[in-house]
């Protein structure tokens, strides 16, 4: 991933950092840094020399553990999600449209948080195990998926009184949406569709397709409580209730 | 003796396939001269190619040298993938009732056996081979586990993309080399 980025970086900050030299020459460099503002250019550019002498990093190398406890600054992560939305939103004709969208890019995320989230668990395990009952892959979601991606685990799980194949996940303070208010107009919209995304994938993953959606269920105490809606599919339900016997 | 693994997407695309030749020696062999010589001609397989013999001249028609870069004899090659294709109706019926990811020995076909590893996220590794050995293949499925995990985490890899990555197939071979 270090590699990708690297290269996928590259060009972009190579013309930016070209220029600017170029630009040293009629304005100081001061005037030049402020321009372009890249703080981080010249870290980039060591990067990338210490890169060209010695081997290149590969993926391949990169221990799996090493940021098993790190943690994403929230307000690093607040102003990328920011920027998803805004982008979404600018290619998008409606609100089921954007919930989508997000719900697609969630489940990318999903996908690899699943496969990741199994190997630091279970990756040194003398017999390493899948879930195949759908109640404990959805309290795994509920506590382990949760810490993993949000470093706490959701606040609750219901059991649809109406429809038997439909579960949900209750958080009362979604970290994602924290610092997003949602404009009157769009009060409909649930920005954590992408969380429904990452269920939705860790759910297919494990052989439970669903089809997973995002409500703003505000209550006194918590304005910003958001279910997160699974509806299995019946095939789903059939397998079930054979393992049931 | 040979091993050959591939790794299928959710959706059964292989993403990757290898063979692997081991040098060591081994336990039950049904012909001794499979451990020694690369042809397949006339390895045992031979049996099952006369029983296929109808896939196989069609096959051969079509694509006289197909694969022969990679494997010993181009003219086998399909007969495998078809075992290991033929092996994921069992992998799916038993992946459904077991909760292991390493199933072992799920399936038989002549003298291949097909072990298969199934990850969380529903990847299968199938793999061929002609002689017990649980452990090493349990480790070899370990460190193509850790190895596909590494690759999913890239960007720009999707279900569906093959692995082309040459370190990824050193790191297999290498492992391989080790265990199998």
């Amino acid at each position: 991933m270090a590699y990708a980025q690297a290269q996928s970086q590259h060009p972009r900050f190579s013309v930016l950092s070209t220029a600017s030299l170029g630009s040293i020459e009629h304005l100081s460099p001061a005037a030049s840094a402020t321009r372009f503002s890249l703080p981080s250019a010249p870290s980039i550019n060591t990067a990338l020399a210490g890169g060209k002498t010695g081997t290149r990093p590969n993926i391949y190398d990169r221990n799996l553990n090493k940021t098993r406890t790190t943690e994403v600054s929230a307000s690093a992560f607040a102003f990328l999600f920011s920027e998803v939305v805004q982008y979404t939103q600018k290619r998008v004709s409606g609100i089921a449209d954007l919930e989508r969208r997000l719900n697609t890019l969630g489940y990318r995320v999903g996908t690899r948080v699943l496969e990741l989230m199994v190997w630091r668990a279970e990756g040194t395990s003398k017999a390493p195990k899948r879930e195949i009952r759908f109640l404990p892959a959805l309290m795994s979601i509920h506590t382990q998926v949760w810490k993993s991606v949000f470093g706490k685990p959701a606040d609750a799980i219901e059991k649809s009184v109406e429809n038997s194949d439909e579960y949900m996940i209750i958080d009362n303070d979604p970290p994602i949406t924290r610092h997003i208010s949602v404009p009157r107009d769009m009060s409909q919209l649930s920005c954590s569709s992408f969380s429904a995304g990452i269920v939705e994938a860790v759910l297919d993953g494990l052989g439970f397709p669903a089809r997973v959606t995002a409500h703003n269920t505000p209550n006194d105490q918590y304005p910003n409580r958001t279910t997160i809606l699974i509806k299995l599919e019946q095939s789903v339900m059939d397998r079930e209730e054979a393992l049931k016997t | 003796m040979s091993h050959h693994l591939f790794l299928l997407s959710p959706s059964d695309t292989p993403l990757y396939e290898l063979t692997h030749f081991s040098s060591r020696p081994v336990q039950n062999v049904s012909s001794p001269l499979a451990s020694n010589l690369p042809s397949w001609s006339t390895s045992a397989f031979a049996g099952t190619l006369t029983a296929l013999s109808g896939a196989s001249s069609a096959n051969q028609q079509y694509n006289p040298q197909g694969g022969s870069a990679r494997i010993g004899g181009g003219k086998d090659r399909h007969v495998i993938q078809m075992v290991a294709n033929a092996s994921l109706d069992v992998i799916e019926d038993v992946m459904r009732k077991e909760n292991l990811m390493y199933l072992k020995s799920v399936d038989k076909f002549n003298e291949w056996t097909v072990s298969a590893f199934v990850t969380p996220g529903n990847m299968k590794f199938v793999l061929l081979h002609e002689a017990r050995n649980d452990e090493g293949i349990k480790s070899f499925f370990m460190d193509v586990w850790e190895l596909y995990v590494k690759t999913m985490l890239n960007p720009f890899h999707t279900a569906h993309t093959p692995i082309r990555s040459a370190i990824f197939d050193a790191r297999v071979r290498a492992s391989a080399k080790k265990y199998l």
